[in-house]
């Protein structure tokens, strides 16, 4: 089934065919012409076959087989037919004749990919050929490689290839790097040529402590040059592609990031930096006043996906009411090993306790573009202005200059304005893409909103900022009241994370469902006034929230029928539910 | 409107750009279209000369020009193309299809024989029709086609290769009779083809690519057998295939293509590995794929096509971004590439149709939510409700 540009010459399943009307005559020649062609394809796979099978390994299979790769390149037996003829005739031939033999073999596959230039297979045969031929000249094939590409600038065989002979024949690879800035030089939208760049540059020029692991210097001068193509032709998206990634993203540095413990729940919650999976290289230990604690450790949900959230339900009396406890949580990896809240301390009198680590302020969020300096992005951010004012309506500028924003601003104090208003357009002129918009507004706005807190901010507003959806919910996992109305919330499930919380306002969304608060087993405040819930099954979903006490449902479906308030009246006993609009101030 | 002297006459296509393009006429090669808004929206449609020269006829595939001159590769929609389902057509036309087997067409794709089976009965199970295949021939020619190795080829007389092994395995899910074949032997040819980093070679002849690591993946686990492999290094290799752009290539250093990000993302979705996925820079990548036309391509820069529609909208949904790109234009697109006479559905509106570009068109629209189809599973590219019954639960993001 996975077949990509796989199919050309006679194949059925080929791409770009058009439908041609044709008349009954026309009709009855090619059929004719068909039965001839297929009479002949026919009787020379059979003889290949035969010959195969009879192991006759000579000039004369790959005669036959020739004729039929020629047409037709995806007959992958037929390779490994003539692969077996020249591993049979190694032994057999002088070196020079084996030299004429695979050279011949080489012209071959030359004039089969200047027919079907994206034939995996003879691609793959032309390895296999350059290492067993006696005497490789790999100076030619990297010609071949010019040439194909001239012809074809993002054949990604030939540019899989052309990496083939460098790796052998130990191309320099500066020279690599000059043939892809001759390529961008001749036509900037050539994404195969910024794509080499960018596995390149990191082995010239390595800096293993860079985000992007590659010089600073050297990421400078490819500013300038991703500059002179944007300024070329601001709609070519390879280049702001290129752009994106000399931008940055570093990956986190692995840290306990949060510990929260519950005495009533009897557990511990922990929050890691990066997402992670509990016995593959990674484990966390527990100990109450310096004993180890035994126990297993889960996600959430029970789910089996990696996860910067786990939890350890502790053993019955770990946690008695009445003692001081000391807790400490370690977290190793297979290279080290970080304490982490050592000496936490629950008080006799205490239901709960937590740390956070310290975080520079602005710096939880900001991987996503941290290679550059922010002296660097300021600039940058100078000239897409510049840019910004010929091309107003340029979504690709529009974008970037958000992502510079944010980056500079991590808690958009500077330029809230700008970009809210750059979100506004961007969604309207590329409307096709607008959840995309929306939803990347959402994450820097929630992004804004949690680096201006410190942690001892429990109570969360988000109410009618625009969200269409969620992210970063483990970072609330403290949170215990959280203000999510009027938005354009269509999912909650992520809202598993809040394991503090007790007030939840959802009123005014699009929810049709409440997967995921099963999870947030401390409610006891919510409402869902004003959604899309049409069954009253959505609220078996609550069915664990045993300290629920209130739930607002007014202005959902559901409500059309009055016997359903009952249904949900019936989740635990002390619950009230309410269905009018008015009584919740 | 002038029509440059060169081309052949056009037949009138209903122009409807959705495009807001200013345009400098580049160097006064192509004729200006139409005229909207008070920006001009140039386009050259291409012509192609029929065989026997007399004929000319037009391509929907137009050349669109940005504000710079570049042009934009994508197709027109014309308003009159069909935009209901032709459920039964299709069902009829892949019914038929295998059963000429003298035909000319059928006969050249020897080679591919399983893969096409597959594609086949996969969309025929989709559409609720899968009765009308001649199962006991099916699962007596795959039996015929597993070799001494326990690989599985094309055909009869060709060789096994991990493409058909996984094209047999699933067609034998579907069946619910993968006891058909000696099931121990599939697993150790796959287990036979890793290697110490992790990749995996198609067959014993070496080739390494990103495609064979889900086929070797995606084939364990429909076999419930994935122990058999080293799962951590498999993922180790997949992650050193990732580029800069969020997505994924053939081998470490190959550029990325919606059809390699398909594998790639299925290998992690059956792994449990998405966590890899930067979800946000990879799903922006693949929401940029979808051309005014509603289409989608498979590279920047490139025409949009039925089946890249798949691999792109198929990775999206296992990344849970599904909803990043316009579901009615990708409805419309694939809908247009309907064949109204013969069923069946081609890569681009008026080009001849395949049983594989009608699997892909068929799952699409699964995906997009039509409810007339069964539910598709993104990662297998086979009904749901079969990859329950396999015992399969996968989590996505
Ligand atoms: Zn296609």
């Amino acid at each position: 089934m996975v077949w990509f540009e796989h199919y050309f010459g006679l194949c059925i399943v080929q791409h770009g065919r058009i439908k041609v009307k044709t008349t009954a005559e026309q009709q009855e020649a090619k059929r004719k012409e068909r039965e001839k062609k297929l009479k002949i394809y026919n009787a020379g796979t059979e003889a290949v076959f035969q010959k195969r099978k009879n192991k006759e390994f000579d000039e004369e299979g790959l005669k036959l087989s020739g004729e039929l790769l020629g047409v037709n390149p995806d007959i992958y037996s037929f390779w490994n037919f003539r692969r077996e003829i020249f591993i049979d005739l190694q032994d057999k031939r002088e070196e020079a004749e084996l030299q004429k033999l695979l050279q011949d073999e080489l012209h071959f596959l030359e004039a089969c990919l200047k027919v079907n230039p994206k034939s995996y297979g003879a691609w793959h045969h032309r390895c296999f050929v350059m290492d067993a031929i006696p005497e490789p000249d790999w100076g030619r094939e990297l010609h071949l490689c010019n040439t194909f590409l001239n012809l074809d600038e993002r054949n990604f065989h030939c540019w899989d290839y052309r990496r083939h002979v460098v790796l052998r024949s130990n191309v320099n690879l500066d020279e690599e790097l000059q043939y892809t800035t001759q390529k961008i030089q001749s036509n900037f939208s050539n994404y195969s040529s910024w794509h080499y760049r960018s596995k390149l540059l990191p082995v010239i020029h390595p800096d293993s402590s860079h985000p992007v692991a590659v010089q600073e210097d050297v990421l400078l001068k490819e500013f300038e040059v991703v500059q002179n193509a944007v300024f070329t032709d601001p709609d070519d998206q390879s280049a702001w592609f290129y752009q994106r990634w000399l931008l940055g993203r570093g990956q986190k540095k692995l840290q306990i990031c949060c510990v929260h413990v519950s005495r009533d729940l009897q557990r511990i919650v922990v929050l890691l930096s990066r997402p992670v999976m509990m016995g593959q290289g990674h484990c966390l230990t527990v100990s109450i006043d310096t004993t180890p604690v035994a126990g297993k450790w889960r996600t959430i949900t029970g789910s089996r996906m990696y996860s910067t959230l786990w939890v350890i339900d502790l053993p019955d009396q770990s946690l008695p009411v009445d003692k001081q406890a000391s807790i400490a949580v370690t977290l190793m990896d297979d290279r080290y090993c970080t304490k982490f809240s050592e000496g936490l301390q629950l008080m006799p009198d205490q239901e709960e306790t937590w740390a956070v680590a310290e975080f520079k302020q602005g710096s939880r969020f900001s991987t996503e573009l941290s290679a550059a300096a922010t002296s660097t992005m300021a600039q940058e951010l100078e000239s897409i202005r510049e840019l910004q004012s010929l091309e107003p309506n340029n979504k690709w500028v529009l974008l970037t200059m958000i992502h510079l924003m944010k980056a500079i601003d991590p808690e958009h104090t500077k330029y809230a304005a700008e970009l809210e208003e750059s979100f506004n357009k961007l969604a309207a002129v590329d409307t096709m893409r607008k959840s995309y918009y929306w939803d990347l507004r959402s994450k820097f706005l929630i992004e804004s909103v949690l680096e201006s807190h410190d942690s001892k901010v429990r109570d969360v507003k988000l109410c009618q900022r625009g969200l269409s959806c969620l992210y970063h919910t483990d970072w609330m996992v403290l949170v215990t009241s959280i203000d999510l109305s009027q938005n354009y919330l269509k999912s909650v499930r992520s809202l598993s994370d809040l394991q503090c919380l007790r007030s939840l306002n959802l009123d005014n969304n699009q929810l049709a469902d409440l997967q995921g608060l099963a999870f947030c087993r401390r409610l006891t405040d919510l409402s869902v006034k004003n959604n899309s819930i049409c069954n009253v099954e959505v609220f078996e979903e609550l069915r664990t929230c045993v300290f629920l006490k209130k739930l607002s449902v007014a202005g959902n479906p559901v409500c059309a029928i009055e016997d359903n308030v009952t249904k949900i009246c019936a989740l635990n006993k002390s619950l009230q539910v309410v269905d009018e609009q008015d009584s919740i101030g | 409107m002038k029509e440059s002297s060169v081309l052949p006459p056009r037949i009138e296509p209903a122009y409807s750009f959705p495009l807001n393009c200013s345009t400098n006429l580049a160097k006064g090669k192509f004729p200006p279209v139409c005229n909207r808004r008070g920006k001009m929206h140039v386009c050259n449609p291409c012509y192609l000369v029929s065989e026997d020269h007399a004929s000319p006829v037009l391509l929907w595939d137009a050349y669109v020009f940005n504000s710079k001159g570049t042009p934009i590769k994508d197709v027109v929609i014309p308003d009159s193309a069909q935009k209901s389902l032709l459920l039964q057509k299709h069902c009829d036309y892949i019914a038929s299809y295998g059963s000429k087997k003298d035909d000319y067409e059928y006969c050249i794709t020897e080679y591919l024989r399983m893969s096409g089976m597959y594609w086949g009965l996969t969309v025929m199970d989709l559409m609720g029709q899968l009765n009308r295949m001649d199962k006991d021939q099916v699962l007596q020619f795959i039996q015929q086609c597993q070799h001494e190795c326990g690989g599985i080829s094309a055909s009869i007389g060709h060789d096994p290769h991990l493409l058909y092994t996984l094209s047999a395995i699933q067609i034998l899910t579907l069946y619910d009779a993968v006891d058909m074949v000696n099931v121990e032997k599939v697993v150790e040819y796959v287990r036979s083809l890793q290697q110490d980093d992790g990749s995996f070679y198609g067959d014993k002849w070496g080739e390494v690519d990103t495609r064979f690591s889900f086929c070797a993946v995606a084939c364990l686990s429909l076999l419930g057998r994935l122990d058999a492999i080293d799962v951590d290094t498999t993922v180790e290799f997949v992650v050193t295939c990732m580029n800069f752009d969020g997505g994924f290539g053939c081998r470490p250093g190959s550029e990325s293509h919606a059809g390699q990000i398909y594998c790639c993302v299925g290998t992690l979705a059956i792994t449990g590995n998405l966590h890899h996925i930067n979800a946000d820079l990879l799903g922006w990548w693949l929401c940029e794929r979808q051309l005014p036309s509603g289409g989608l391509n498979g590279r920047p820069e490139k025409m949009p096509d039925v089946c890249y529609s798949w691999w792109v909208l198929a990775s999206l949904k296992i990344i849970g971004k599904i909803h990043w790109i316009d579901k009615e234009k990708l409805e419309k697109f694939i809908l247009a590439c309907q064949d109204e006479e013969t069923g069946g559905v081609s890569d681009r509106p008026g080009n001849i149709v395949d049983p594989f570009h009608t699997l892909f068109g068929v799952c699409g629209l699964s995906l997009l939510g039509n409810e007339t189809i069964k539910p598709v599973n993104p990662v297998y590219c086979m009904p749901e409700d079969v990859i329950q019954r396999a015992g399969i639960r996968l989590e996505l993001l």
